[in-house]
């Protein structure tokens, strides 16, 4: 592979890694908040725990 | 999307939306920085660019496993102290060793593409790659620990104790290049010691870390959120799990009254 | 409702095990996995971490020793030494003021062009006349394998060509003279 074939390589598979890891985890966080009902169950934030309004 | 509900920002808040923006015009910058804006190098050519990724995502790595570290020391010290037990400080352990995989194996991934062009192989067992390996390895392992099933406070001193054996292996990754004679170069940077680099790619390097920083910290407290969705639903289930099994059990007492 | 909280705890226990059956043989044959993989590594960095490779000095101190067993060797490439026809590639390589003839077979690596550059070399000492910058040796290196091993140090391209003379420093107290690239 040319150098610059591999640098493409490194950053598109970066780029893949991280952007479907990202989406894993928000899909999750949103389908488990749909089990769980809206409103009712809001998590806590890492930092702000008592922050419970329902856009949060 | 005109649909969007409210449980479209399950995961979000302000302080994490503000993050994700940040993070994606950081990220769009250090794109044209990384691989239009910074010059190649002279013997390495383009290969040189990899550095921006790799490096990067080897400290986020360590930074999510000293974060695993202290939340797993204080939550073996100040659990029977708080009231939800600790798991606030089980969850950021959790959390930000996930993160800390993905970017390890982000570390591995762009290094042994990097070793080819430059080395001529993809991998070598010198030291430097075995212990970097090793590292992920275990973190695996911390992380398939934590699903097995136990009560939340033992599985938590479990997954506490194990995160700490595993920061052991961390100096041993950063310090085996000076330790070992290793293929893999000498830090890029370290304390007490002139870069060996020139000012664009020390500025773009410096800059790359900061952008996956905030990358890896927004990844990190979703995560997070998403592990208190994972316990409030297993909260759920179980009182569904026994109010059902309830019902049955009278429903099977009622039957047994009616035949005898 | 006869539910004492005696029974309730026994409940709870029951319907855990029931979530948690099907869980288990999956992580149990997980952390099987995980623990092949651990000792796989682990043997193979004890077996090769700790003495990637010998360099020239040493290699040449060793030669008796090391026969004609096989082993790494690790040198900065003399850029007016390199030769190379018919996939063979002849060179010499130094460090601490030791040098090395090279003969290897196969096609080096892209940086291997580069002057200066400190390679890996896996193969053994052949028994051979050789000349070398630092004088006639009896054996010569033979090699099937080369890893080029570039440092930390990084500089614009833009900036300037790579320069054809030794690192500084790196050959001030040797007794030999390197020739200029004969090219």
């Amino acid at each position: 592979m040319s150098e610059v074939a591999t640098v493409a390589t490194g950053w598109g598979l970066t780029f893949v890694v991280i952007v479907t890891y990202s989406l894993w985890v928000v899909s999750r966080g949103r389908s488990i908040g749909r089990e769980l009902g809206i409103g009712e169950a809001q998590p806590s934030g890492l930092e702000q725990e008592s922050d419970l309004s329902p856009d949060t | 999307m005109a649909e969007r509900t409210d449980d479209s920002k399950m995961t979000a808040t302000p302080l994490t939306r503000v993050l994700g923006i940040l993070g994606i015009a950081a990220v769009v910058f250090m794109v044209v920085l990384g691989l239009f804006i910074s010059p190649p190098d002279v013997v390495q050519g383009e290969a040189v660019r990899m550095l921006y990724l790799h490096v990067p995502s080897i400290w986020i790595a360590y930074g999510s496993f000293v974060l695993t570290s202290v939340s797993s020391l204080l939550f073996l010290v100040r659990s029977r102290r708080r009231e939800d037990g600790g798991r606030h400080y089980d969850r950021v352990a959790g959390s930000a060793a996930e993160v800390g995989v993905v970017f390890t194996g982000l570390t591995l991934i762009t290094g042994m593409l990097w070793g080819k062009v430059t080395w001529g192989t993809y991998w070598q067992w010198d030291a430097r790659l075995t212990t970097t390996v090793l590292l992920f390895v275990t973190y695996l392992g911390y992380l398939a620990l934590r699903r097995l099933p136990a009560d939340p406070i033992v599985r938590g001193r479990r997954a506490a104790v194990m995160a700490l054996i595993s920061f052991v292996n961390v100096p041993i990754v950063h310090y085996s290049v000076d330790w070992w004679r290793t293929l893999h170069q000498k830090a890029s940077l370290s304390v007490g010691r002139r870069p060996e680099i020139t000012g664009e790619m020390y500025w773009t390097l410096l800059y790359s870390a900061l952008t996956v920083t905030i990358v890896g910290a927004w990844l990190i407290i979703h995560r997070y959120r998403v592990i208190r969705l994972e316990e409030l639903r297993d909260e759920e289930n179980l009182k569904m799990l026994i109010s059902s099994r309830r019902h049955e059990r009278s429903a099977d007492s009622a039957a047994d009254g009616e035949v005898s | 409702m006869d539910l004492t909280p005696r029974h309730e705890i026994e409940e709870t226990g029951d319907v855990r095990r029931v979530i948690h059956r099907r869980r288990r043989w999956a992580i149990l044959v997980i952390a099987v996995l995980l623990i092949v993989a651990l000792g796989f590594v682990t043997a193979q960095g004890l077996r090769n971490a700790t003495l990637f490779f010998r360099n020239v000095d040493e290699a040449i101190d060793q030669r008796v020793e090391l026969g004609s067993s096989r082993f790494r060797i690790q040198g900065r490439v003399i850029p007016s030494s390199v030769r190379g026809e018919a996939g063979v590639t002849t060179f010499q390589i130094v460090h601490e003021c030791a040098v090395a003839a090279v003969r290897h077979t196969g096609d080096p690596p892209e940086l291997f062009k580069s002057p200066w550059i400190p390679v890996v070399l896996e193969g053994r000492w052949v028994e051979g006349e050789s000349k070398t910058v630092a004088g006639a040796d009896s054996h010569y290196f033979r090699s099937d394998r080369m890893l080029v091993k570039h440092t930390n140090e990084y500089a614009s391209a833009n900036e300037g060509r790579v320069s054809e003379k030794p690192p500084l420093g790196f050959l001030d107290d040797c007794l030999f003279e390197v020739p200029v690239d004969s090219s």
